[in-house]
């Protein structure tokens, strides 16, 4: 081992750093170097100073109380850090990104399809009560499906099902234009003893309604969808009989389209 | 450590204590050396521990201080480079440090060995020296974990170490604060 090399290994000598092979042949250089000898007393000298006299610096002890408070609301931006590193780091992850934009989506639609069907429910119960007030019930008076139906054939841009389930207790009354969410639709009236029912149909391109019940001031409002028309039954008939009918309105439809 | 059964939240917060806390000190002292004053120093420990525990799901045992003081460091020279990026780093005249001999530097060194001295001369000294004579010397860590925390071959901590104590040294033996009388 030359010389060189030997100097460059006296600090980490000093460590006890070096292995076994290293350390014997570099105290074999020192030994007969009077300059390394004096450099790893220099080296000795330098250690021990730093060990003796360099502060070591103590935390506070209220530092762990002030990061244990720090880490209890963990989800919250830390004093020490900018409210806006925290969002930008938000912004760098694609993941969250996408994350928070579906959140954003989901909730904007189950806002404003739980929104929508309040509005339309007590509008239709508003037609419903309007159509039993005015004694205009109906536009065309038939209990057969096939005088209804072409009726509303160039009042309406499309052609709603009208069923018969005089069979089945609910007798087709007539058929009635009404206006509800700023157009023209169809109303079907039924009658189910002393009571009425409202059946409004309009062509859906949004599959919003998913059969949920609607309780408006004494009145009942089914909703549902089916075949690209949105349906909404309204009576002051219990939610039993009305689901009844909603059930045999659903099961008719696709009948008569079968039988076309 | 009875309780090391117990749902997964509660046991990760009990183990990030028991692996963490003990290091309190450790990270303060380098953080401290690192920033030069407690304010500093206290705000970048909060924030390692912060970040550790975010990350403490995905540490999956071994040193526990080693990784800490990994987080502490990085949090430190963030730190550092947004606190003195408008300062120029003091440049060292090797010239004006040059001593003539081993002889007479031992000599000027022993003169001047004082705490006062040794201070400032580590003040003085750049980050990564600093830094690297903190960790072994006064933190104990060996060289190995020394790579590991720095992010650089065990080649480089045992040059850099060298490099480091060679550079105090002559700090020391410059220093103009009175002389102690021995």
């Amino acid at each position: 081992m030359n010389h060189d090399e030997a100097a460059q290994l006296l600090s980490p000598y000093q460590d006890g750093e070096l292995d076994l092979g290293t350390c014997l042949k570099l105290e074999g250089h020192v030994a007969g170097c009077p300059l390394c000898q004096q450099k790893l007393e220099g080296e000795k000298d330098l250690g021990d100073l730093v060990r003796s006299e360099a502060p070591r610096f103590k935390a506070s002890p209220f530092l762990k109380t002030r990061i244990q408070a720090a880490l209890q609301k963990e989800s919250f931006p830390s004093a020490t850090i900018p409210w806006w590193k925290h969002f930008s780091t938000t912004l760098k992850n694609p993941v969250l990104i996408g994350f928070s934009f579906l959140l954003v989506v989901l909730v904007a639609d189950i806002f404003w399809s739980q929104k929508r069907m309040p509005t339309l429910a007590q509008e239709s119960v508003a037609n419903h009560v309007r159509s039993l007030q005015v004694s205009h019930l109906v536009d065309v008076a038939s209990s057969d499906q096939h005088t209804v139906k072409p009726w509303f054939a160039g009042k309406l841009d499309y052609s709603p099902q009208v069923v018969d389930l005089s069979s089945s207790g609910y007798p087709l009354i007539g058929g009635r234009l009404d206006v509800l969410d700023h157009r023209n639709v169809a109303a079907i009236v039924y009658q189910r003893r002393k009571h009425y029912i409202n059946l409004f149909i309009w062509p859906s391109n949004t599959d919003v309604f998913n059969g949920r019940l609607h309780h408006q001031n004494g009145y009942q409002v089914l909703e549902w969808a089916k075949s690209g028309m949105n349906y909404l039954a309204v009576s002051e008939l219990g939610e039993k009989e009305l689901r009844e009918f909603a059930e045999m309105i659903q099961t008719q439809t696709i009948d008569s389209q079968s039988k076309e | 450590m009875e309780q090391h059964h117990d749902t997964g939240g509660d046991l990760s917060q009990r183990e990030f204590e028991q692996v963490l806390w003990q290091h309190l000190d450790a990270a303060y002292n380098l953080a401290r050396w690192l920033l030069h004053n407690d304010q500093d120093a206290e705000d970048a420990v909060q924030e390692a521990y912060l970040r550790a525990y975010k990350a403490f799901p995905r540490f999956r045992g071994g040193d526990g201080k080693a990784w800490f003081m990994t987080i502490l460091r990085n949090v430190c020279y963030t730190m550092i480079k947004k606190l003195r990026s408008h300062e120029t780093p003091e440049l060292f005249d090797e010239e004006i440090h040059q001593v003539a001999s081993e002889a007479e530097a031992q000599e000027a060194f022993r003169q001047k060995a004082n705490a006062e001295n040794l201070h400032s001369a580590l003040e003085k000294l750049p980050d990564e020296f600093r830094e690297i004579i903190v960790l072994h010397d006064l933190e104990g860590f060996a060289y190995k974990e020394i790579a590991a925390i720095v992010g650089v071959p065990i080649g480089t901590v045992m040059s850099r170490l060298a490099r480091a104590r060679a550079r105090l040294r002559a700090e020391i033996i410059a220093s103009n604060a009175k002389e102690s009388s021995s």
